[in-house]
């Protein structure tokens, strides 16, 4: 599932990645590349968040009638001539695609980016009956020659260095090919240019459903979702059910706020909106099309006051470029089909196991900049907040961290407590302090202390000096200082001549 | 197995509808239970539709719109070239044709593609139109030619975008699978915004559309290689609009 990158835990294969040195770099220059790039083609657009509101409003409208806007898309997609399926579950969707390439008895099925079919691992069950499914876009190309999943939603080959390409490539070639771009994007167009012409189905996600036309609309910069949905004689669409927009009218706003969200893009160099299969006197397009429309978890969201908006997401990657941790780490930290804070959202809530997820919740600072950079604004760090919350809620907590924050508010419950346990911290601490800060890192501070250092009690704690301070204060507004009160006269009367306005 | 294969196709197809149908009542009630309702029911209106309304009247004066078109299918990689009319639209075809030494154009089946004569323009060069046989491997034909020839049906100078729509003579693969593509652009196809072309659409209806709606803003690209920009990576690699008048 995770490629290489089989680690149990978020925190080992973040380990994994920090090792990385190539990773960690790559993941910070393209996020950085990306997030400048959004950055740039907002303040150009202007407006920005009243675009915004506009794409979220369109999301929960349409995500707030689904099943209307569902039964519409297939009524109108049929009557564009398309066959349109339904799938409760990732089984039920990939018995459905068997089916078909069963029937056609298809060798090779060739396919464009599709994060649902990484969700169903489409590509292994078509191994097991025999039909070879190829990947066109050119970083899943890559990572499908590498055995790997997709580090970036909209960068998929983000940790391969062109070193690393060169080799996957030229194993395919059978000759050496140079590590130069323009020579391996060559022989990728070269080899593919093959296998779209001999390929018996082309395979598409989906960015969006327009359920007034039945039509799917496809965003993307290399031409091969066109290529797989012109070529091949069967076309098959795998999309979840809630890529839905009411009209084309409503694609203008996803139009605006997708590419420029995702790559800083004014529009992808590719949008394409494709009804039905070829009509009949057509020389090209499929003469077939089949669409798989997914649930896989996504309906537990619906009617969930904290979840049901994640439904919204138009998958840009936008809160993975702006995510300090996912900047740290990279994509397969993550475990799941979705990284970055969308991942760390969906995957639990799509697979409705908190408990094995839960580890993933906790890998975010929660500062909310996935929320600042969200073009349909989904409280991204308001849900983590919730899934941890749940964790908890549903016994699956740390429990010595329940212990731990049970105890520690006893403690700050009573002054008594308090002073007692600060009083046994001071004298505790004169064996690990060296220069007013502890370095130790064993016991409770051995998490801490391997990054940072913890600074040491104060000799006189605020508690202990506050009677003090209060008398201080107290006295000293009845009773100043004869010098100080002198010196405030003086600047009272300089005040009063000069109207007010002075500020210093 | 054995019955399915005895089955014909269309039965097979008949077949695979009828569940999925019934499925869909089981996932939609699903939905609309989640939602809260017995059944699926029209929404009163959808008050959020399309783009705010400040964008609506958001208009460019012509020459403005050829500017900006041309600006952003430039940042984007393309190349624009404006010439006042079909005569010269011809002649420039012919010209990059000889410099890029093109042997074989496939074009869309139109008139005013017809009006460019470049089998007589380029007499060195094998010249197909887009399924004027229907015997034809067109797909393969369009993957060996140099130069697709297209007109766009509209342009949008906003996101410099052109759009070309699919029918009998017009095929989706003359802009997708030559090594070079050749769009002409009469000026008055040219809009402000991508929703003057996208909202007729939906006032059309869905009957009137075709197969395939394309809007295209540039060449081929992909920065998936350590982020370094590669061109003509599935599709043409260079791109020339002909903005005409």
């Amino acid at each position: 599932m995770s490629g290489n990158h089989s680690a149990a835990t978020v925190k080992e294969r973040a380990e994994l990645a920090l090792n990385d040195e190539f990773l960690r770099k790559a993941v910070r220059f393209t996020t950085e590349r990306l997030r400048n790039g959004k950055k740039n083609a907002s303040e150009e657009h202007g407006n920005w968040d009243e675009w915004r509101e506009r794409g979220r409003q369109i999301r929960l409208h349409t995500i707030a009638h689904l099943d209307y806007y569902l039964n519409l898309f297939a009524d109108n997609a049929r009557a564009n001539g398309a066959y349109v399926h339904f799938a409760d579950t990732a089984a039920e969707a990939v018995q459905i695609s068997l089916a078909i390439a069963a029937r056609k008895q298809a060798k090779t099925v060739v396919k464009s980016k599709s994060m649902v079919t990484e969700e169903l691992h489409l590509n292994h069950h078509l191994g097991t009956i025999g039909v070879e499914a190829i990947e066109t876009d050119l970083g899943e190309y890559i990572i499908q020659l590498a055995g790997e999943t997709p580090s970036h939603i909209i960068i998929p080959a983000i940790h391969k260095n062109r070193y690393q390409i060169a080799d996957l490539l030229s194993a395919e070639a059978g000759e050496r090919l140079e590590p130069d771009t323009s020579v391996l994007a060559g022989f990728v167009r070269k080899k593919l240019r093959e296998k779209f012409l001999e390929a018996d189905i082309g395979m598409t996600g989906c960015n969006f459903a327009i359920a007034e036309s039945g039509s799917i609309v496809l965003f993307e910069n290399e031409g091969n979702a066109r290529m797989v949905s012109t070529v091949p004689k069967t076309q098959i669409t795998l999309m979840g059910m809630e890529r839905i927009i009411p009209s084309f009218t409503d694609l203008e706003v996803m139009a605006t706020l997708l590419p420029r969200s995702a790559t800083g893009q004014k529009l992808t160099v590719y949008m394409s909106a494709i009804s039905g299969p070829r009509r009949i006197e057509d020389a090209d397009g499929p003469d077939e099309m089949h669409i798989i429309i997914i649930d896989n978890g996504r309906s537990l969201q619906l009617g969930d006051p904290e979840f049901q908006e994640l439904l919204n997401c138009i998958r840009c990657g936008a809160c993975l470029n702006a995510c300090p941790v996912y900047r740290h780490i990279g994509g397969h930290a993550y475990g799941g089909t979705y990284s970055g804070p969308i991942g760390a959202v969906l995957t639990p809530a799509l697979k409705q196991n908190v408990a094995e997820w839960d580890d993933i919740a906790n890998a975010s600072s929660l500062c909310g900049a996935c929320y600042e950079a969200c073009p349909v604004k989904i409280p991204l760090h308001d849900m983590l907040v919730y899934l941890r919350r749940r964790k908890v809620e549903s016994g699956h907590g740390n429990k010595w961290e329940g212990a731990g924050m049970k105890g520690f508010g006893g403690v700050m419950g009573s002054s008594r407590l308090m002073r007692g346990v600060l009083a046994i911290g001071r004298l505790g601490q004169g064996l690990v302090a060296r220069d007013g800060e502890i370095r130790l890192s064993i016991g409770p501070l051995k998490e801490w202390s391997r990054y940072r250092v913890t600074p040491v009690l104060a000799k006189e704690s605020f508690r202990q000096r506050w009677g003090t301070i209060e008398r201080e204060l107290r006295e000293g507004l009845s009773e100043l200082d004869p010098a100080m009160k002198k010196r405030m006269e003086a600047m009272k009367n300089a005040r009063a001549g000069e109207g007010g306005h002075g500020h210093g | 197995m054995a019955d399915q294969t005895a089955q014909t196709h269309e039965q097979w197809l008949e077949e695979m509808d009828r569940k999925a149908r019934e499925k869909q009542q089981s996932f939609i009630a699903n939905i609309a239970g989640r939602l809260g309702r017995e059944t699926a029911k029209p929404p009163a209106g959808h008050p959020y539709k399309g783009a705010p309304s400040f964008w609506q009247g958001f208009e460019w004066p012509m020459e403005e719109r050829i500017e900006r078109f041309s600006a952003n299918f430039r940042s984007a990689g393309g190349h624009v070239v404006r010439v006042p009319d079909l005569a010269a639209a011809s002649a420039f075809i012919a010209e990059k044709a000889k410099e890029m030494s093109a042997h074989y154009i496939v074009r869309q089946q139109e008139d005013a593609l017809e009006a460019l004569g470049l089998e007589e323009a380029l007499p060195g060069c094998d010249v197909s139109v887009w399924n004027d046989d229907p015997g034809k491997p067109w797909k393969a034909l369009a993957a060996q030619a140099d130069f697709g020839v297209v007109l766009a049906d509209h342009a949008a100078a906003y996101t410099g975008s052109l759009a070309v729509l699919s029918d009998k003579d017009k095929g989706r693969s003359v802009s997708l699978l030559p090594t070079v593509l050749m769009a002409l652009l009469p000026v008055d196809r040219l809009v402000t915004r991508l929703g003057e072309i996208l909202m007729p659409l939906d006032a059309d209806g869905r009957e009137k559309l075709p197969a395939g709606v394309h809007f295209i803003s540039g060449p081929s690209r992909s920065a998936d290689i350590e982020n370094d920009l590669t061109i003509g990576v599935h599709g043409p690699g260079v791109v020339y609009v002909i903005v005409i008048g």
